[in-house]
This record gives structure tokens, C-alpha cells and sequence, in this order.
């Protein structure tokens, strides 16, 4: 069994001025993942290793990190992929580093909440209290749907450039997330979401450099979303029509019990 | 979210800046194009700046009173050398580049050369980072070479 070489950027803000790194030398197995390694290194090699993960399986976000100069999820890259020899992990760009890969995302959330991720209506009654299910049409899903598979990993926006330089640009999981509800039929909201979004450092500072699709793991396509939704606030459409559809759609549907 | 870091201590603020603009190294092609898009920008800007600096020298700069037409013929001689021509060459390939990326950009932002959302499957491809736009990019490159070769046979042509 070979050992891998596992370069892990440590930064402790009690101790350090500046982030330096540290190697390890981790006995490879067949199917290993980056997080795989760092785990062994954790437990094995150095307790004081600080890492964020949960699922283990690309379904909860939490291992977002640099990996060999490129940003992934250390539970869905494999060593082998890497070549197999030299691992190089190190935090996500453009947050503040907690300690060694731990990154404080609450920026990242706050615009995403920022921008109202959930549907908006005006019968706030039947919002409270729903006589029946919010029906969808299955074409209407299709046309959402790859928005919904976002897990908040966090890549996408720590690959954005303008992220880079402008604190207040929501970033490409944000905006990602306004166009999925904006083009949503059953949502009102229209207006607030454009005037929420077309403002100085809102959508406009998209430049498509599309590096936020490029990184994504689960096939989201920010660039995409930000390109369309760049499209329907020039159109100057503000949704209203969907309480009609919702409603015959209500009337049809069977209670709920 | 709460800060928890421990008073006294500094997190480290590890923002990319400027850097993250101009360096695409690790992405896709449609970053690159982007670095270069901002790069060729600046460079587009500073030619025009300093054109409408130097045309303004016949009408005796911008108060009326300064530069005389001389000075626009003494700029003529700066470009009047093989080094000045490249420069100018150089000039003709990122206009052009410029040009005709952000065409692209603006046809990306309408939606006309992107496909529509829909259902995924893995691996995952990237409609937005898909042939269309992609090869907008290379038409690019390539009118950006071709008007530089152009540019370059026309301006040396004699100095040989």
C-alpha cells in the first residue's frame, strides 16, 4: 500500500498571522475520497486538524474546499482522481477563514435569505393556513427543478470573482436561488425579487465568467439561472398572473386532510 | 452568525480581490475569456484615453493653448518603428477580442445563445457553459488573430 501526500493549509487565528501548511503522509486504499484522507490524518496523524463535513455522500454541503487549486467537495473527489500522489487542501476562497479549512459562511446564508428564497403570495391567509396543496404542472417543475438540487456548499460563490471584490454582490448561489423562485408559476413576488435584485451590486455584476457552473456538484448551473434571470428583469415582466392559475388548480385539487 | 473567534485573534480575511479577476488559472474557458475581457477593457481604455490625448494635440490640447500640431507629429514618430507598430498590432487584436466577446456577453445576458433549463442528469453538463456561447469565444480569438496578421502586414509592409 502507498502513502499520499496530503498538504493541508493550516491557519489558527490565536497562533498564526498567516495561513502555512502542513503535510502528512496518508496510507492509500482504492476508492479513498479527499475527505477520506483528511479524516485519517484527523484522527490518526493530528488531532488538531479543524475540517467541516457531515453526509459523507455530496448531499448536505458542508465539505466545500480547495482542492489541488480547483473547488470541490472533498466527499465526492477521489484521491485517484488527482492523480493519486499529492493532495493539496486548502479553504474556500473569498470567506473569512475560522480555522484551517472551517470558513464562516454566514455571509453566504444572509444573502441567500437576503434574496427570499421561498415562494411569495399575496393571499397570505391561504399561505397560513392551505386549503389545499400548491400544484405544480410538470413542465412548470422541469423548468426549476436542476435550481432545487443546490445543497449551500458554498462553491460556487467562492469561485465567483466579483465575490472577490465586492462584499455586497449576493453572489452566484443567491441569485441562483431568486431566478428558480422568480420563474416559479405559482410565485407573486415578481416585483420585490427584480427590485431586490437589479441595483448596483445586484445582478448586473455578473460578467458570465461561468466559473460558478464549472465548480458546481450537483449540476445546478448558477451561470445559467443569472443569465435568464438578467433577461426577465430587462423584460420588465413582474409575475401576477400566478394566483389565477393557482387558484383553478386549488379548486380542482382534493382537500387536504 | 455569531463571531466566536477569540478576542485578540485575527481571522485571516483570505478574500482574492483584483487577483481572482485577472488570474483564470483552474477554470473554464469561459473564465479565461472573462480574465481577458477585463485585461483587453483597461487596455482598450488606456488607447483611447491617450488618443483622445493625442488628436487633441491639433487643436492645442484640451485648453486650447497647450500642445502645438508639432507635438501631434512628434507622437506620429513614436509609432513610426517597428516597436510602435507592434504595439499598434497588439492594439487591433485586443480591440477586436473585445469586441466580439462582448457581443457574446450581451447575447448570453438576452438568452439567446443559451438552452433553456431542464431536467439533470449525471454527469452534470453545464447549459451555461454550453457550444454555443463557447463558440463565440473562439470566432473571438480567431477575428482577433486574423485582423492582427492583417494589421501587421499592412503596417510593416515596406519596412523591410
Amino acid at each position: 500500500m502507498t502513502d499520499v501526500r496530503l498538504l493541508v493549509q493550516r491557519f489558527d487565528p490565536l497562533t498564526d498571522e498567516k495561513p502555512r501548511f502542513a503535510e502528512y503522509s496518508v496510507p492509500k486504499r482504492e476508492g479513498m475520497t479527499v475527505l477520506d484522507a483528511l479524516l485519517y490524518a484527523r484522527d490518526y496523524l493530528d488531532h488538531s486538524i479543524a475540517l467541516r463535513f457531515s453526509c459523507r455522500q455530496a448531499s448536505c454541503g458542508s465539505c466545500g474546499m480547495k482542492i489541488n487549486g480547483r473547488l470541490r467537495l472533498a466527499c465526492y473527489t477521489q484521491v485517484e482522481e488527482l492523480g493519486g500522489e499529492k493532495v493539496v487542501a486548502q479553504p474556500m476562497d473569498n470567506f473569512e477563514i475560522i480555522k484551517d479549512l472551517v470558513t464562516d459562511l454566514g455571509s453566504f446564508f444572509a444573502k441567500h435569505k437576503q434574496l427570499m428564497p421561498y415562494v411569495l403570495r399575496s393571499d397570505s391567509q391561504e399561505m397560513d393556513h392551505p386549503s389545499a396543496e400548491f400544484l405544480m404542472k410538470p413542465e412548470e417543475l422541469e423548468k426549476v427543478l436542476q435550481f432545487t438540487y443546490c445543497i449551500k456548499c458554498g462553491l460556487c460563490t467562492s469561485s465567483c470573482p466579483t465575490v472577490g471584490t465586492d462584499a455586497l454582490f449576493p453572489g452566484p448561489q443567491a441569485l441562483a436561488q431568486a431566478y428558480r423562485y422568480l420563474s416559479d408559476e405559482r410565485d407573486e413576488g415578481g416585483k420585490r425579487r427584480i427590485d431586490a435584485l437589479d441595483t448596483a451590486h445586484g445582478v448586473w455584476r455578473c460578467h458570465y465568467a461561468g466559473s460558478c457552473s464549472a465548480v458546481c456538484p450537483k449540476g445546478v448551473d448558477p451561470a445559467l439561472g443569472i443569465q435568464l434571470l438578467k433577461r426577465h428583469v430587462m423584460s420588465g415582466k413582474a409575475r401576477s398572473e400566478g394566483a389565477e392559475v393557482w387558484k383553478q388548480q386549488a379548486a380542482a385539487a382534493p382537500p387536504l386532510k | 452568525m455569531a463571531d466566536n473567534t477569540p478576542k485578540g485573534a485575527e481571522r485571516a480575511k483570505n478574500k482574492r480581490g483584483i487577483w481572482g479577476w485577472i488570474n483564470p488559472y483552474h477554470y473554464n474557458l469561459e473564465r479565461w475569456a472573462y480574465a481577458f475581457q477585463r485585461i483587453t477593457g483597461v487596455a482598450v481604455l488606456a488607447y483611447v484615453l491617450g488618443h483622445l490625448g493625442d488628436t487633441s494635440f491639433f487643436v492645442g490640447g484640451p485648453t486650447g493653448s497647450g500642445p502645438s500640431p508639432s507635438s501631434w507629429d512628434f507622437i506620429g514618430t513614436i509609432f513610426e518603428n517597428s516597436f510602435g507598430h507592434l504595439i499598434l498590432v497588439l492594439v487591433v487584436l485586443v480591440l477586436v477580442f473585445h469586441g466580439v466577446n462582448g457581443i457574446r456577453l450581451i447575447l448570453a445576458e438576452f438568452g439567446f445563445i443559451l438552452k433553456k433549463p431542464s431536467k439533470i442528469e449525471y454527469p452534470y453538463k453545464a447549459k451555461g457553459l454550453g457550444s454555443g456561447q463557447k463558440y463565440l469565444i473562439w470566432i473571438g480569438i480567431a477575428a482577433g488573430v486574423a485582423a492582427a496578421v492583417w494589421a501587421f502586414l499592412v503596417l510593416f509592409e515596406g519596412m523591410g
